[in-house]
């Protein structure tokens, strides 16, 4: 009893093994041929069920590619409902089928060139996988197995087949914007030679000055001879230059036109008398 | 006790409100109004999940879609009928009307009865192909049921579909058992046009095909419409304004006799269908039950140290740090939950003018999640570029609502005075110098001028000129 089921399940695997082989389908008798329009002679490959064929048969662009087969069902020529080649493109798994032309013996033919393989298979670099599927109605097994394997060469001098991918909805790449270069400084070494060269003529301008004579020795006469103006005069010219440091600094235009105002009033008022005093001195021939 | 009886009534609201987003109106249109047996236990669970069904006929004369330009239901069901003709109430344009007014339609064929024409100009409206003559049967002679179709291989048994793609969530078949198969019984298939607004559910397998049983009962040889995965056996369709198309090849997936059915494939045992399930998927996705999307909200502020943190100011300035973040709702069955972006998926956020400038993904901001909704956000420099710019939020996928929002700002150029002072400038240091040693000139020329007594040799020298 115990090992009734074993030998049970044995049988089953056994009869499910006869009624697999009494009833399936498969095919014999297969050729493939490709066939050049200008009557080069083409390429003849005999195809098994079992084995596919090692190498990849090419198809130019103007051979046609044929596949004649016998279908049988259990041995015996017979039409079948489905008697497909289906080409497969590797990468995107996309596939293309192309029913045989059947007779009522299970002779079955179709031939494929360039212009029915769509622009998606075209395009592949890789072969593509061609499958043989026969299959009816009925308890018969259906037969499904990869033959043999096309690389498209397609015409070098004729435009390439174009394949546009269709949109779909998905992540786009990522843009991030590329800013403009800041703007660039020379070396700071460089401006501080320059701006250290600018201050010198400074001290270089007064040197100048003192070895032609340049003195301030007319100061207290001027003074003594005008006080309030030359005081507020020389005083308005400095505070100007203050404005114009504040107008730098902090200051807008709004505050800085008005204070510049009083201040230029002032120059004016006060330089009539002051530069009328400067000019006495040159009457008198003191410059 | 008075809390008790609000939190009640509170959770009776709740389940009352437990079922599609955009309305519980369903029309079912069947041949014969006793045809509804059939489908008792589909129409229950509708039922349960708190639609409100009408069933009519298409030869009834107070069926209409639209009242007074109102949708008079918020989704439809139609299975197959007999007639050529679906009536005056139901043509193609009407039911592209409604879906343009937001409906919902599901769609069952059958091979049985041949396509009426008006569904057929709808299908073609929408880039979806039916077999020539309005008839189509599909058949695989590798997965068919065995226990029901030995010979005719009619009934397709399929695995649960999956996701359509990697980067797409899984809401069709997440969670199926492994040995559990669709029955597609008696089906048709369709094939699709290229848009991108179509995805099909459920594709045929490798082997299958679909022939014309009155002409090609022989063989098929010439007019082969489609076979392998080209055939699509559910097909969705997704209008821009995200209302829903179904397309369901086999009408018999929803009767009741498929949902409890057991099939067995060739040397394989039997397993339960998942039809009722799928069903449920299916319809559910239909009539927005499953994967639709809210916006909750949208901020923006500006991300710098020390400025306002105003939300969605009106303008920006050139080169600003900005924080852009929304909130996202996803509807699943009863209740609105914080959504994921699917695994290999993103979230994008593009600022534009005329053409994105910036498009980064938006990263789940745990902080200000909660368990109803999800912020993403996204902190990024804005460009040197002044305009009117948008901050874009585009994202349209498969089975999910679409979403699409535009926030518009200004974005200014700088102002004179935001400019570095040139004193930063190194290049502007000669200058500067410049100024300085013009001005200390100046005040000391005036001085001189006006101060400077004559040198005695210069004087003569002048005199005896």
């Amino acid at each position: 009893m115990r090992f009734s089921q074993p030998i049970a399940s044995a049988l089953l695997l056994a009869a499910a093994g006869v009624a697999q082989a009494a009833s399936s389908w498969s095919f014999d008798e297969a050729s493939l041929s490709i066939a050049a329009k200008k009557g080069a002679d083409g390429v003849k490959e005999k195809l098994n069920a079992k084995n596919p064929l090692s190498k990849p048969v090419a198809l130019g662009s103007t051979d046609t590619l044929k596949v004649a087969l016998t279908a049988k069902d259990n041995g015996k020529g017979k039409r079948p409902h489905q008697a497909f080649v289906i080409l497969k493109e590797q990468d995107s798994g996309l596939e293309a089928p192309f029913p045989l032309s059947t007779k009522d013996n299970g002779k079955a033919v179709v031939q494929i060139s360039q212009k029915e393989i769509p622009a998606p298979l075209l395009v592949s670099t890789k072969p593509l996988k061609a499958s043989i599927v026969i299959g009816s109605f009925g308890s018969a097994q259906a037969y499904n197995s990869q033959v043999f394997e096309v690389e498209i060469k397609t015409d070098p001098s004729a435009p390439a087949p174009q394949f546009e991918k269709p949109l779909r909805y998905g992540q786009k790449d990522e843009i991030h914007h590329i800013f403009r270069a800041d703007p660039k400084s020379p070396p700071k070494v460089i401006s501080l030679f320059f701006a250290l060269a600018v201050i010198a003529t400074v001290p270089a301008l007064f040197i100048g000055w003192l070895s032609l004579g340049a003195n301030l020795n007319h100061l207290a006469k001027a003074i003594g001879a005008a006080p309030l103006s030359h005081a507020s005069f020389f005083g308005s010219i400095v505070a100007m230059e203050f404005v114009f440091f504040m107008y730098y600094t902090s200051w807008n235009l709004f505050q800085t036109l008005p204070v510049a105002g009083v201040v230029g009033a002032v120059t004016v008022l006060s330089g009539t008398k002051a530069l009328g005093e400067v000019q006495s001195r040159r009457l008198a021939g003191e410059r | 006790m008075r809390s008790l009886v609000s939190f009640v009534l509170l959770l009776l609201v709740a389940v009352v409100s437990a079922i599609s987003t955009t309305g519980n109106r369903l029309l079912v249109v069947l041949d014969d109004v006793a045809e509804k047996e059939g489908y008792s236990k589909f129409l229950g669970d509708l039922e349960s999940r708190g639609l409100t069904l009408s069933i009519e006929t298409p030869k009834s004369e107070s069926l209409s879609l639209f009242h007074l330009g109102e949708r008079a239901y918020d989704h439809v069901i139609l299975f197959p009928t007999k007639a050529k003709g679906l009536g005056p109430s139901l043509t193609a344009n009407i039911l592209l009307q409604f879906l343009g007014a937001n409906g919902n339609i599901l769609l069952t064929l059958s091979s049985g009865s041949a396509t009426p024409s008006a569904l057929v100009s709808l299908l073609a409206e929408l880039d979806i192909q039916l077999p020539a003559d309005r008839t189509g049967l599909v058949v695989d002679h590798f997965n068919y049921d065995s226990a029901s179709a030995p010979d005719t291989h009619d009934v397709l048994l399929l695995p649960p579909p999956g996701p359509l793609r990697s980067d797409i969530k899984d809401i069709f078949s997440a969670g199926a058992p492994a040995d559990q198969l669709i029955a597609f019984p008696h089906g048709v298939g369709a094939a699709l046009g290229a848009g991108e607004l179509l995805s099909p559910i459920l594709r045929a397998p490798r082997t299958a095909y679909s022939y014309n049983p009155k002409e090609q009962s022989e063989a098929v040889v010439d007019d082969l419409f489609a076979a392998g995965e080209q055939l699509s056996l559910v097909s969705t369709f997704q209008a821009r304004n995200s209302a829903r198309f179904t397309l369901v090849g086999a009408a018999e997936l929803f009767q009741d006799k498929w949902f409890d059915a057991e099939v067995k494939k060739t040397g394989g045992k039997a397993v339960k269908t998942f039809n009722q399930e799928f069903a449920k998927r299916v319809s559910g996705w239909t009539f927005q039950e499953i994967g639709v999307l809210r916006v909750n909200w949208i901020e923006h502020h500006l991300n710098e140290v020390g400025a306002s943190n105003e939300s969605n100011p009106k303008i920006y300035r050139i080169k600003n740090d900005v924080t852009y973040t929304i909130s996202l709702s996803e509807w699943s069955w009863t209740a609105w939950n914080a959504f994921s972006v699917p695994k290999n998926d993103a979230l994008q956020l593009e600022f534009s003018m005329l053409s994105p400038f910036h498009r980064l993904p938006l990263r789940l901001n745990a902080k200000q999640s909660t368990a109803e909704q999800a912020a993403y956000t996204s902190s990024f420099k804005l460009p040197d570029q002044h305009g009117i710019f948008n901050f874009k939020v585009n994202y349209k996928r498969p089975f999910l609502t679409n979403i699409e929002e535009k926030n518009t700002v200004s974005v200014r150029h700088m102002a004179h005075d935001e400019w570095p002072r040139s004193f930063v400038i190194s290049g502007a240091w000669p200058w500067i110098a410049g100024i300085g040693a013009t001005v200390t000139g100046w005040l000391a020329f005036c001085a001189l001028w006006m101060y400077s007594a004559p040198v005695g040799g210069k004087k003569e020298s002048k005199k005896t000129q």
